[in-house]
């Protein structure tokens, strides 16, 4: 639906919306109301009527831009968006920073496209408990600092921190790098509360680390991509910052031996915080931004130099006794040690990876693969094996240890990648996981992935879970058609 | 929109000629030697690890998921509730047949089907005892992280379906950070699978859901576990305290350092004394309170943190701290708290175990108010906790035949935990809500918050007859209506095979 032609219904959805959050804080609209905001605003001239439109694309999803776009103030109004859009089967999509959008089925029509950004209060903090509560539109980065200042954070290092949200980061269960010490978010949400598709204002688990009383919602709702229920808030426990930490980079001359070192310190008493394994291609992005002109055309370039090398990237925490203890065991295999500014930057970069592939190149394909932690091997081949046989190069990282994985794949320069073939390479690379995998494509083409089902397979039992939906949106209205249909 | 169980929920039960076919059709599916049915033999399965009771007509151990769906149809054909049960340690009522029906065993379900050490994952059947799984990947350098007091006998299906915890959760998590995967039985006999090995699966964490639900959602019939590295070295403390207060503020303290024991248990001085009576683990009889601090992992980190939990205690008021010398000294410490209830069951007839949730800061405030509360209902209440993670396990001790008593006790239990919740905790760390609790679920969730979880069991359990009246407040003004025949309680015939084992 473009944006620039109102219909009758569309101006009732803008007016109805205004009428919740008040009419600043909805975007796109009718002729009239743009009229009168001409005419409150003298100065409106054309140009940013223009830019008015421009902030509706901007908002697209796959390409599909939405009617109006939704910022409320606090979990009341997000119940009254919800109870609106049910009544009038208004699809909604809600959105933290987007940093994540891309994920899921494009959707067949966005109607309202619900921003959290405005929730962004600490509800609660008991620094001494090691206990938060944060609003749903909150960023990483925030939420962070905030912690800083007593020495605590959340081992949430997805990508894009100054941007990605609480509510976006549990919808997606993203996580980065500290996955491999700290476990996944699922691990250390202690509470969560949600509207859900018909508005219910609703809560599960509550403010303390312990906690069985009624059934596990943090765990239905994390990773539901927005279908379930719209989060608003949620509880978290918190961790005491270490005190220092160091890097340990064991460049490897192949896949083999970087698995048996992975296996090595897995086997070790050693516990490190993270445990990286980077795949040859993959340092390239990992390294200093180079300009990017035409990301459509990029391709590594001829003679640049390129660490033929697997590495694993092992992070440790504590005091001096511990960090020497590292680098005993860790021994003779360790090539370079890092700390400071340095240490900092490559825990940036390996969070930021997808980012750093699709500013470089448009048209690639960004998969993330769950594997039992002795089918990472098999995984990192089928990644290059797949990538081969139809012509595009294969970038990869992951959580070594756990078998949380991110492969890129990327066209060569030569040809320009036609949409089947990254449909062919996601099926060739399903195919060759070891049996019990998960491999999700999280970003691809547009016109790629109306081809195949960025999904795949799921190890759950799909009719149940789509009852599950049901059952917490009943009219189907939350990101329709994107995630369990 | 809460759908209300069916009022003739057991009524073919009580036909006893539908009940006799009933049991005959149970024998085919299992055998004859699988199925119970006369009575001297169900009233070992009337109670659990309280002493609420409830008699099923027939009891049935299964030996495959094939033969637990069937069973599952055959119940839900037949409109009999069932109920899955492990091995009864449970202290909420979980296991017991409320309304009748059938109870499903799984003592013939025990098998380690898998254990995959390059995976750290093992697949267990439901039946498992929980440390029996411990023993069996120890040799490797393994173990199952979730130790609950009762390890000797609880299962793992009852551990999944109570998402327990147990002294050393502290620092490795409950249950449900240690499953991956899970087969599930429904209660039509649909036979789902949920996850597996990898850590992440494409879809709804179905697993992780399931987990904690209590036996109202369906029967694991197959659990994938993680499996955790045993530490390189152990540091055991024992820090004695003159006053409770003091105990607790360390615990506060310790917190506030960012030091996270892998366990950090309180023992009052009254239950210290009733322990020390029974085990002689060494807890001196004059102090008002004793901290049991335990550091796991790397040699470097933990002789620090020991060090360093040490001078907390001392500087918070500590009379003293000692450091077990070797693993005879450490299981000596040990066996106090756990042998505690045992030990408490020597002195008091019955008593009432809570398993309140409060903020590690509120730990002091909140051990006073529970003495002002027994000074109130004038009752003796012992403590006896983790507090680490501020899960309480006050034991209110009273006498069943007194019904006066009996009441103060329901009275002072609810109490506590309300107090529990108005400073910002739960009803329940690890205990479950089971029909223990059920009243006090309003204290902590709204309708609204009900209404979801309603919705989802009937996703799952759409007929209610899947270990029906548990866990959900039975009416809407079920705090005003709801009366249990018994608080729930442990004694010395509830739980002394568990101690005996201990
Ligand atoms: C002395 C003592 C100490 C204890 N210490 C602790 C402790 O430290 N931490 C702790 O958390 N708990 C503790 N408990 C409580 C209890 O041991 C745990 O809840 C334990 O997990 C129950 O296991 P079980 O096999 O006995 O289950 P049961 O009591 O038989 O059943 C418990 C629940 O699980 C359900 N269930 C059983 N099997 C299945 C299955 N296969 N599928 C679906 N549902 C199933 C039952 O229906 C019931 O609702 C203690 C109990 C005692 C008596």
């Amino acid at each position: 639906m473009a944006s620039g032609v109102a219909t009758e219904q569309e101006t009732t959805l803008h007016r109805e919306l205004g009428r919740i959050v008040g009419e600043s804080f909805v975007l796109g609209g009718t002729p009239e109301r743009r009229k009168s905001e001409r005419r409150k605003g003298k100065r409106k001239n054309q140009k940013e009527r223009k830019t008015f439109a421009d902030q509706l694309s901007d908002c697209a999803i796959d390409g599909v831009i939405p009617s109006a776009v939704v910022s409320p103030a606090d979990e009341k109004e997000v119940a009254a968006i919800l109870q609106f859009a049910g009544e009038n089967d208004y699809n909604i999509v809600p959105q933290g920073a987007g940093t994540k959008q891309s994920i899921g089925a494009t959707p067949q029509r966005v109607d309202i496209l619900l921003r959290t950004h405005r929730m962004n209060e600490v509800l609660h903090y008991d620094a001494g408990d090691l206990t938060l509560s944060v609003e749903a539109g909150m960023t990483i980065a925030e939420v962070q600092g905030i912690l800083a200042k007593n020495s605590q954070f959340l081992p949430l290092d997805p990508m894009l921190p100054e941007r990605a949200t609480i509510g976006g980061v549990l919808a997606a269960n993203a996580h980065g790098p500290m996955r491999s010490g700290f476990g996944s978010v699922r691990d250390y949400c202690i509470g969560i509360n949600f509207v859900t598709g018909d508005g219910k204002t609703a809560k599960g688990g509550g403010k303390v680390v312990k906690n069985v009383a009624g059934y596990d919602l943090m765990k239905l709702i994390i990773g539901s991509m927005g279908t379930l229920a719209v989060i608003t808030s949620a509880n978290f426990k918190v961790f005491p910052l270490p005190k220092q930490t160091r890097t340990f980079i064991l460049d490897c001359s192949d896949l083999a031996t970087a698995i048996a070192q992975r296996d090595r310190i897995i086997a070790s008493p050693l516990a490190p915080m993270c445990l990286e394994l980077v795949s040859p291609r993959a340092h390239e992005y990992l390294s200093a931004k180079s300009e990017v002109r035409d990301p459509d055309h990029y391709a590594p370039q001829q003679g640049m130099k390129r660490a033929e090398v697997y590495s694993l990237v092992v992070r440790a925490g504590g005091s001096d006794a511990v960090l020497n203890r590292y680098r005993k065991d860790l021994g003779e295999a360790v090539s370079r040690e890092l700390a400071g500014a340095e240490e900092i930057k490559v825990w940036q970069r390996l969070s930021n990876f997808e980012d750093s592939i699709r500013t470089r190149h448009f048209n690639c394909m960004v998969v993330n693969a769950g594997v039992a932690p002795s089918g990472v091997r098999a995984a990192y081949e089928a990644a290059e094996q797949s990538a081969l046989e139809h012509n595009l190069l294969s970038a990869s990282i992951g959580r070594a240890a756990t078998g949380s994985l991110t492969f890129a794949f990327v066209p060569l320069g030569v040809d320009p990648p036609n949409a089947m073939q990254f449909a062919n390479v996601a099926s060739s690379l399903r195919s060759r996981l070891p049996k019990g995998s998960a491999a999700v494509v999280v970003r691809c083409p547009l016109e790629a992935k109306e081809r195949f089902d960025v999904w795949g397979s799921s190890a759950n039992d799909m009719a149940l879970m789509r009852e599950v939906r049901a059952a917490m949106d009943p009219k189907n209205i939350l990101n329709r058609g994107r995630f369990v249909v | 929109m809460q759908r209300p169980l069916s009022s003739g929920l057991c009524y073919n039960l009580r036909i006893p000629m539908q009940f006799h076919r009933l049991v005959k059709q149970l024998k085919k599916i299992v055998g004859k030697d699988g199925v119970l049915d006369h009575p001297e033999d169900l009233m070992l399965y009337e109670y659990d690890g309280g002493v609420d009771r409830g008699t099923p007509q027939a009891v049935c151990f299964p030996q495959t998921t094939e033969q637990v769906s069937q069973i599952a149809r055959l119940a839900t054909k037949e409109n009999v509730p069932i109920v899955p049960r492990g091995a009864g340690t449970g202290l909420s009522g979980g296991a017991i047949a409320r309304q009748g029906g059938i109870v499903i065993g799984f003592s013939r379900m025990n098998k380690i089907l898998e254990i995959d050490i390059p995976s750290q994952r093992a697949v267990v059947q439901p039946g498992v005892v929980n440390l029996d799984l411990t023993h069996a990947v120890e040799s490797r350098g393994y173990y199952f992280a979730p130790d609950p007091s009762s390890q000797k006998a609880c299962t793992i299906g009852g551990n999944v379906a109570e998402n327990s915890g147990g002294p050393h959760t502290l620092a490795n998590g409950v249950t449900v950070n240690h499953v991956t995967g899970l087969e599930v039985v429904l209660p039509g006999g649909r036979i789902v699978e949920f996850g597996g090995k990898a850590a992440e699966s494409c879809g709804y964490d179905m697993t992780g859901f399931f987990v904690g639900s209590e036996g109202t959602l369906g029967i694991a019939t197959k659990i994938t576990v993680r499996l955790t590295k045993l530490p390189e070295a152990v540091a055991t403390l024992l820090a004695v305290f003159n006053t409770v207060d003091d105990a607790a503020n360390s615990v506060v303290a310790i917190t506030a350092a960012s030091i996270t024991p892998a366990a950090l248990e309180m023992l009052d001085g009254w239950t210290l004394r009733a322990v020390e009576a029974a085990t002689h683990a060494g807890y001196p009889l004059d102090s008002g309170a004793v901290l049991l601090i335990e550091l796991e992992g790397l040699r470097e980190a933990v002789d620090e943190n020991a060090d360093a939990v040490r001078e907390i205690c001392l500087r918070v008021g500590a009379r003293g701290v000692r450091r077990a010398a070797d693993e005879k000294e450490r299981q000596l410490l040990w066996s106090g708290r756990k042998n505690a209830f045992g030990a408490v069951g020597r002195i008091s007839p019955s008593y009432y175990v809570q398993d309140g949730v409060i903020p590690r800061t509120k730990i002091p405030q909140t051990l006073r108010k529970i003495g002002e509360i027994g000074r109130k209902y004038d009752l003796q209440i012992g403590n006896i906790f983790h507090a680490g993670d501020g899960n309480l396990h006050p034991l209110i001790l009273f006498d069943t035949r007194d019904r006066e008593q009996t009441k103060r006790t329901l009275a002072a239990g609810q109490e506590i935990l309300e107090y529990c919740v108005s400073v910002g905790g739960s009803i329940t760390g690890e205990h479950g809500v089971g029909m223990e609790k059920m009243a006090a679920m309003p204290v902590m969730f709204s309708e609204d918050d009900i209404d979801v979880m309603t919705r989802l069991r009937n996703v799952f359990n759409p007929a209610g007859t899947l270990n029906p009246q548990k866990l959900f407040p039975t009416t809407r003004s079920c705090r005003e209506t709801y009366s249990p025949g018994h608080p729930s309680v442990g004694g010395p015939n509830a739980t002394s095979e568990i101690h005996g084992a201990d």
